[in-house]
């Protein structure tokens, strides 16, 4: 098991941890949690592009998506979703980061991320996530803890009872080297 | 008794048109708000978008600032407004007004420039990845103001449409429960026993309440503005397909209604197709409940995933 810990480490560490100028976001799920004492709702979106580009040691990171694209299997709530975060308006969900260059190489990473959402924008401080490595690309999963108030957004109700006001933002995205 | 009935009638149409205006007719005294919008170094802003939101209604109107930098909304509902300004290159800024104001200086909001704007950009910085390197289109990063007020009118008379819904359900139940008593009871073909008069207006009453109630809430999702480019899909396609089943039937049961009242006061046994008005009755309020249902699957589901 401990040499199999240590191949994967040998392997992964210089995929990882290479000093690549420029990274491009291959595949992504980003999925909201909504949640209400008789409802729970996920919206997801795959229509995530993203661009990380590296000098001296750091790594600035740029993810975007239409809020528009965000599918929570019907319609209905899906434009009431637009119209609630005022998604005509600010059309995009934006997100950077920095990252040190060696932070690749770690299992969990700890990223502060600038979410810029419903024509406001969020601070999120050491948000942990996981990073695996493999066929020279980094596939990377976790979670924002965003919430309704931190983008001013009025919670919708259903039978006059409104949403909860955690919106859990699930990130699971593969990277590449360019 | 038919004048009870009728009085009924008229409460209930009077309630109805209450809840049915619509909250902008409420507003009787349109104010104006004004102001600049500004960079850092105080030049005007040309272009910027100001979304005026009323904080009690939720109600949004847009304006964009002249080469001046000067804007101005003239037809706002008095009340309190959360004001947000956008344009491209500065980060968004926000304020509050009062419609009428409680002074009349114009609004006066600067802009902070983007930290990766050009202008703020450090060495190091300018190899930041913009939006622009995504590859995004125009269309899809563009604000756009006109579909947002849009999509607040298509929430604003959904959500009277359901709430209308709702209330409708009430006399909707009542008639149905008090449908067999308006019925004349027969056996082997004779009339055994007819209905009281008081039975028969309690029952109209409740089907004229139910067939104003219902009329008004189809208006308003009839009348919500689409969303161009929008594919339905989900339960909101069961909730729509279902309509085909109680829209008729919401036609058809009180014209049905009306020729076996007739006939039932010509001291007529109720035939022909009057006789359909209970089943057509029943038919029409399970679609109608199952239409309601659709559109709330889920609580179902939740409640399912608990007991697991």
């Amino acid at each position: 098991m401990k040499r199999a810990a240590l191949v994967f480490l040998l392997i992964s560490l210089p995929i990882a941890g290479q000093s690549a100028k420029q990274w491009v976001l291959d595949q992504s799920t980003l999925s909201y949690h909504m949640s209400h004492p008789m409802h729970e709702v996920d919206g997801v979106s795959h229509a995530a592009k993203g661009k990380g580009t590296c000098h001296d040691g750091r790594c600035d990171f740029l993810i975007a998506v239409p809020v528009n694209t965000f599918d929570s299997g019907d319609t209905n709530r899906d434009l009431h979703m637009l119209e609630t975060t005022r998604g005509a308006q600010f059309p995009m969900v934006v997100v950077r980061t920095q990252l040190a260059e060696p932070a690749g190489s770690a299992s969990t990473i700890y990223a502060d991320l600038e979410v810029q959402f419903a024509g406001q924008t969020a601070h999120y401080a050491h948000v942990p996530f996981q990073l695996t490595a493999a066929g020279g690309k980094v596939h990377i999963v976790g979670t924002i803890p965003a919430t309704c108030s931190d983008f001013k957004i009025d919670r919708p109700s259903f039978l006059t009872v409104p949403i909860k006001n955690e919106i859990p933002v699930h990130v699971d995205m593969v990277w590449h080297p360019i | 008794m038919q004048l009870a009935a009728a009085r009924l009638t008229l409460v209930v149409s009077i309630l109805a048109s209450f809840v049915l205006q619509p909250p902008r007719t409420l507003a009787q005294e349109a104010g104006a708000l004004s102001g600049s919008v500004t960079d850092p170094s105080g030049q005007a802003v040309a272009g910027a978008t100001i979304v005026a939101k009323n904080t009690a209604t939720g109600q949004t109107t847009d304006a964009r600032t002249r080469p001046d930098g000067r804007f101005s909304f003239q037809a706002l509902a008095p009340g309190s407004y959360a004001i947000v300004v956008t344009a491209a290159g500065f980060a968004p800024a926000a304020s509050n007004a009062n419609v009428p104001g409680t002074s009349s200086e114009p609004l006066q909001i600067k802009l902070a420039a983007l930290p990766n704007a050009p202008a703020a950009q450090t060495p190091a910085a300018s190899s930041e990845p913009s939006l622009a390197d995504l590859g995004f289109t125009t269309q899809q990063t563009q604000s756009n103001p006109q579909l947002q007020a849009r999509l607040a009118r298509r929430t604003e008379m959904l959500k009277i449409h359901q709430r209308l819904g709702i209330i409708t359900t009430i006399p909707m139940a009542a008639a149905v429960i008090t449908g067999p008593m308006a019925k004349a009871k027969g056996k082997n073909g004779q009339t055994v026993k007819e209905p009281t008069q008081a039975n028969l207006d309690t029952h109209i009453a409740l089907g004229g309440a139910t067939t104003a109630l219902y009329l008004s809430t189809a208006y308003f999702a009839i009348a919500a503005p689409r969303i161009p480019g929008t594919e339905k899909h989900g339960a909101i396609r069961w909730h729509e397909a279902l309509a085909w089943i109680h829209g008729p039937g919401m036609i058809l049961t009180p014209a049905l209604g009306i020729m076996a009242y007739k006939q039932e006061n010509a001291g007529e046994k109720v035939h022909g197709i009057a006789s359909a008005h209970g089943a057509v009755a029943y038919v029409t309020a399970a679609s109608y409940g199952a239409a309601i249902v659709a559109v709330s699957w889920p609580i179902h589901l939740k409640f399912w995933e608990k007991q697991k």
